[in-house]
Order: C-alpha cells, then sequence, then structure tokens
C-alpha cells in the first residue's frame, strides 16, 4: 500500500511540472499552512424484524441493530491530502447463538487513504482499511485490507461523472466497480446516481434538504474457529468467509446545524438482505423485508 | 466507494470571480524586477516570460487563507500590451457579453432600474420565488428582511442594493439570516489579510469608495445579486494595481476579491504586461468541505478562473 501511495504521489508530482514546465517553475508553498482538518461520523439503524431463508431451514422475525462511528484527520500535504483514521462498525441481530446466521458483525479498521487530484478536472481517492472484519469477536486472525480507488471527473459545477472499484480479495467478486452521475438539474435539485447510495436531493433551504434514495451495503466478515453450524453439519463453517449484503431504499433529511455539523434522519424499508458463505454452498436470503430507521451526525472540524 | 463530488454545490460560486478587470488610485512599491517582486509574494518563484507570453493562463491553488470557508486562487500570464493598455481592457471588458460565466447583468452605476426586466433563466427565477418566499437562503440583515418579499422583485431588491451601495464597503449591515451573523465587511478583510505577503504587496489598494458596480449571476445555479466596488492606483515604474471587492451577495457566498499587480515587462521585443491575479472568496457552504470535497471546490474555482481569463484575452487579444 505503501507503494501505491507513493505512485500516486509520484504520477501527480510529474502532471505538475509538466503542466508549468512552459512557463514557470512548479508554485512553491506559500509558508501559510493549511490547518489540519477533522472528519467525525456517527451512524444507528434500527432494522424491525425480517426473515431469511436457505431452502427449509427458515430464522424468523429476528431484527438489526446497525451503528459505525469514524474519525479521520485529514492533513494536507503538497500531493493531496491524507487520510488517516479509525473506524468501528457493528451488526447486532436478535438470533439465538448456535444458528448459521451470527448475532453480531463487527470491523475495526484503520483509515488510510490519499485524495488528490491528476488535473483541474480529475480527482482521485485511494482508500484503504486495514482492520479485523469479524462474526462474533474480533480476532487477529480475522484481519483483511479492502480498499478502493475512485475517480470523479468535474465536467461541469452542475455534472460529474464518478467511477472507481472496490476491492476486497475475501470476497467473492474481489474487485467490484462503482459510480455514477452527479447532475444539478434545477437550482434545488441533484440527482446523486451513483452507486452503493444513489439518491435525489431537494434542498428546501440552506439548512435542509430532503431526499429518496436507496443504498446497497455489502462487506465481509471472518467467523470464528469454533463457529458453530448446522448441527447435522458440524464445523462446516468454522472460519468461512461470510458476505453480508443488505439493501435499504428509503428518504429523509439533512438538517445543517451549523456551519460544520449535520444531523439526518432517515426511514424506509430493507427489502432485500443475505448472509452468503460464498465458498461454500451455505447461503440465506430474505424471505421477507422490515421497516428501519437510521440517524446520524457529522461533523467536520 | 464513496462519492466524492456529493456537495460539489459550493463549487461554482466562482462564477462570480469573473469581472474583475476594472479601475482606480497610486501606490508606491515596483520593484527593479518584476520576476523577484511577483516571487517575493505570489507562489509563483520563477517564471519565463517568454514561455508564459505564449501559453495559457494557468491558475493554481493560491493557499490557505486561515479559515477553512476562504478559497484562493493565483494566476499568472504575460498580456502583449502595455500595462496602461491592458487595464483600459480590463475596464471596458463586460463579462455579462460571455453567456458561458453566467453573469447576467454586468451594471457599472447604481442604478438598477435593469432589475425591473432582468432575464428569464432558471437561476433568476428562484431568486424572485426566494425572495417572493421570503427565503431564508437571503443573505439580508433583520431590517431588509422586513422589506421582503415587497411590491416586487425589482422594487424590493433596488431598495436593499441602494441602502448597502450607499453604506459603502465597511458599513454593510450583517447578513442576519444565519446564526451569529456574518458581517461581509469583515469577511472581505480577512480575506484580504489572510496571506501577510499578499497583505503588504497589496496594503490600502481598496482605500476609500471605489467605483460602484453591480450584477445579477448565477452561483451555483442559483440567482445572485451582488455590489462591488473596484479599485486601481498606478505605482512607479509602470506597474498597476487593482482591487475588486464584492462586498455584498444575496446568496452563494459571503463576499470575494479580485487583485490584480500588472508590470510592463519586454517580451522578445514587444512592450507587454506580466500579471499577476489573486482571487479570493468566502463562502458557508466551502467551510463545511474536506478531503476530495474540498479539492474538487478549489478545481472548480480554478476552471472557472481559468474560463475567465481566458476569455478576457480572447475577446482583448491579450492573448499571442
Amino acid at each position: 500500500m505503501k507503494k501505491s501511495l507513493r505512485l500516486v504521489g509520484v504520477t501527480f508530482g510529474l502532471i505538475a511540472t509538466n503542466l508549468f514546465a512552459e512557463m514557470v517553475e512548479v508554485p512553491v508553498d506559500d509558508g501559510t499552512s493549511d490547518p489540519v482538518a477533522i472528519e467525525a461520523d456517527f451512524h444507528a439503524t434500527y432494522v424491525g424484524g425480517a426473515d431469511v431463508e436457505r431452502g427449509s431451514i427458515q430464522i424468523n422475525n429476528f431484527d438489526e441493530f446497525n451503528s459505525l462511528a469514524r474519525v479521520l484527520v485529514l492533513p494536507r500535504i503538497k500531493v493531496g491530502i491524507i487520510r488517516l483514521g479509525a473506524e468501528y462498525e457493528v451488526y447486532a441481530f436478535d438470533v439465538p447463538e448456535g444458528l448459521q446466521v451470527p448475532d453480531r458483525l463487527q470491523s475495526a479498521a484503520l483509515i488510510i487513504g490519499l485524495d488528490t487530484k491528476f488535473s483541474d478536472s480529475l480527482l482521485v481517492r485511494f482508500e484503504a482499511k486495514p482492520g479485523l472484519y469479524s462474526a462474533d469477536d474480533l480476532q487477529r486472525g480475522d484481519f483483511n485490507v479492502p480498499f478502493i480507488l475512485g475517480g470523479t471527473y468535474l465536467y461541469s459545477s452542475s455534472l460529474q461523472f464518478v467511477f472507481g472499484i472496490g476491492v476486497d480479495l475475501e470476497g467473492e467478486f474481489p474487485v467490484l466497480p462503482g459510480g455514477g452521475i452527479r447532475w444539478k438539474f434545477a437550482p434545488q435539485w441533484v440527482l446523486n446516481a451513483t452507486l452503493p447510495t444513489p439518491r435525489l436531493e431537494y434542498e428546501l433551504n440552506r439548512q435542509f434538504m430532503l431526499y429518496a434514495g436507496a443504498e446497497i451495503r455489502s462487506k465481509n466478515f471472518r467467523v470464528d474457529n469454533d463457529f458453530v453450524s448446522d448441527p447435522g453439519d458440524p464445523g462446516r463453517l468454522n472460519n468461512a468467509i461470510l458476505n453480508y449484503t443488505e439493501v435499504r431504499v428509503g428518504g429523509g433529511f439533512v438538517w445543517r446545524l451549523s456551519e460544520t455539523c449535520k444531523f439526518s434522519a432517515e426511514a424506509g424499508f430493507m427489502p432485500y438482505r443475505q448472509f452468503d458463505y460464498h465458498r461454500t454452498p451455505v447461503r440465506y436470503h430474505s424471505e421477507s423485508g422490515a421497516p428501519y430507521a437510521a440517524l446520524s451526525f457529522h461533523g467536520s472540524f | 466507494m464513496e462519492t466524492h463530488s456529493s456537495r460539489l454545490r459550493s463549487r461554482s460560486l466562482l462564477s462570480f470571480a469573473i469581472s474583475l478587470m476594472m479601475p482606480f488610485v497610486a501606490f508606491s512599491a515596483a520593484g527593479a524586477d518584476p520576476a523577484a517582486e511577483l516571487a517575493g509574494f505570489s507562489i509563483f518563484p520563477k517564471v519565463d516570460l517568454v514561455q508564459l507570453s505564449k501559453g495559457d493562463a494557468k491558475p493554481v491553488r493560491g493557499g490557505a487563507l486561515g479559515n477553512a470557508r476562504y478559497l484562493f486562487v493565483q494566476t499568472v500570464y504575460v498580456a502583449p500590451h502595455p500595462p496602461s493598455e491592458l487595464l483600459a481592457k480590463m475596464r471596458s471588458w463586460n463579462p455579462a457579453r460571455r453567456s458561458e460565466l453566467n453573469v447576467y447583468l454586468h451594471i457599472e452605476s447604481s442604478n438598477f432600474s435593469r432589475l425591473q426586466n432582468p432575464p428569464d433563466n432558471s437561476a433568476v427565477r428562484d431568486l424572485t420565488t426566494a425572495t417572493a418566499q421570503k427565503s431564508s437562503d437571503l443573505q439580508v440583515s433583520a431590517a431588509e428582511r422586513k422589506l421582503l418579499p415587497g411590491e416586487n422583485f425589482a422594487s424590493v431588491w433596488t431598495k436593499i442594493l441602494s441602502g448597502r451601495a450607499s453604506a459603502g464597503t465597511s458599513a454593510q449591515p450583517p447578513y442576519e439570516n444565519v446564526s451569529p451573523p456574518v458581517r461581509p465587511s469583515d469577511e472581505l478583510n480577512a480575506l484580504l489579510r489572510g496571506q501577510e505577503k499578499i497583505r503588504k504587496q497589496f496594503a490600502g489598494v481598496n482605500q476609500g469608495r471605489g467605483e460602484m458596480y453591480w450584477e445579477l449571476l448565477s452561483a451555483d445555479e442559483r440567482g445572485v445579486l451582488t455590489l462591488g466596488a473596484y479599485y486601481s492606483r498606478s505605482g512607479s515604474g509602470g506597474t498597476i494595481q487593482t482591487a475588486n471587492t464584492r462586498y455584498y451577495a444575496s446568496g452563494g457566498y459571503y463576499a470575494g476579491a479580485t487583485l490584480h499587480q500588472l508590470w510592463p515587462v519586454q517580451v522578445e521585443g514587444r512592450a507587454s504586461t506580466l500579471v499577476w491575479r489573486g482571487d479570493m472568496i468566502s463562502s458557508a457552504s466551502v467551510g463545511s468541505l474536506r478531503g476530495i470535497e474540498r479539492i474538487a471546490a478549489e478545481s472548480t474555482m480554478i476552471k472557472d478562473i481559468s474560463r475567465a481569463v481566458s476569455l478576457f484575452r480572447r475577446d482583448t487579444g491579450s492573448a499571442r
């Protein structure tokens, strides 16, 4: 990863040098340093009782509590803005122990990345999240390093194209594409059709924004060595990789409390979820969906 | 993958940074070596005048100004005219003639009669609706808010803009649609003092009332009425400094300024001008941007300024 970061830096340096070689030396730092920015995010979601099934096996009416906390420090350097931080996320499912669906999925990861640009039209983000991705307890063997490499093409101030890939070597598909467009087609309307969170946004005023859209959440976790699986098939899933996918469709609002703080609330329906031990035949998918409600806080300082 | 481009809204605030080439009074300074003087206060350590005269202007991020809601871009280029001639072209150039710049009206007086018949487009309709609905997005004082919505769009904005134009740059009423209230004159002063070298180089350039103008433009697809003042002064050796301050905006940004320094130079035997330009803006929506969103805001401002400078040079024969 260090190598990747260095490559990004070197590439940007070459581009910058070429741009200015014709006319001036590369612009220098003026000595006025940017303050180090900090971002903090907290999300909490409750999903009501829903069912999943695998063939004739059903797990009925279990609810979910999902929460996430993330802190980022964003020092600015010559080639861009470094992203350094940590993130913790947990999914807690109200299911009895001993089933093939774990009652808890959690991840604790560092965030290491870089936001930079290759030109004034092409912006790039690289972000890796090395950490532990575990079903039940966090264990050293659950280490994984998923990362994203994405870009934004600024066609104009009202139209941008987003593209990129997410890489997770533990996934069924290790490389997944993402992206879309962001189009401000009217003074108060924005079509933010970018995966994994496509949205239609309406800015009521500067403090208040309404939106409707969807979110596709997908993450890979490793279950414990002593994970209790189907008694009729003991040990089969021990240490297996579990991909958890969830789709949410809903609407909400973002309330700008101040220049630096935002609060948002969202409600909707979760039409689909899947617990997929993709290296085995074991897969539980939605038998019924459930309503959900979510609260978020974002601070940038 | 996270979406980098969400909230790009702030980034086109900079249609505003456009009409900044105008008139003005006298300064001292002027080093014997323009390139050395340029290196002394800007981010450009060394310039090749011949190459500069043949290429496009290349705006770049100008460094920090001490507040997250401020953005700063610096540009350098060479124009094939002496400074006095270039200044005359800057003063006569009207950005409203270029639709790409989203400046619908540019009026160099305090006559607001053109408000009675504004252009019809979505940005202006948005401002008209915001006025009729007394939108909390409108940057006005509590006293001005009581005037809204008024008899009609033209009458209420004529009252507000006339009052603010009379008050001048330093006595602007605060924007009381935000808490705490924001004084645009404080924002303007903070922008101009954000970098010590720039502050010293242009100290006192915006003394007096300057030459007043107003504009109707689009910032982030929304209609904005703005008041500005132009200043200029001549220095020793034929140098000229100008300042264009935007001390009021009905929305989109709090305040903005564009500074120019013009040095007479000879390029391949031709009387030319080495031009440094600095564009600064204060905007609440920029203040909350971090990471790639901030880079996007800066890039959009750079692209807007690049477009404005290119069009000005093309229209005035200031590019080779």
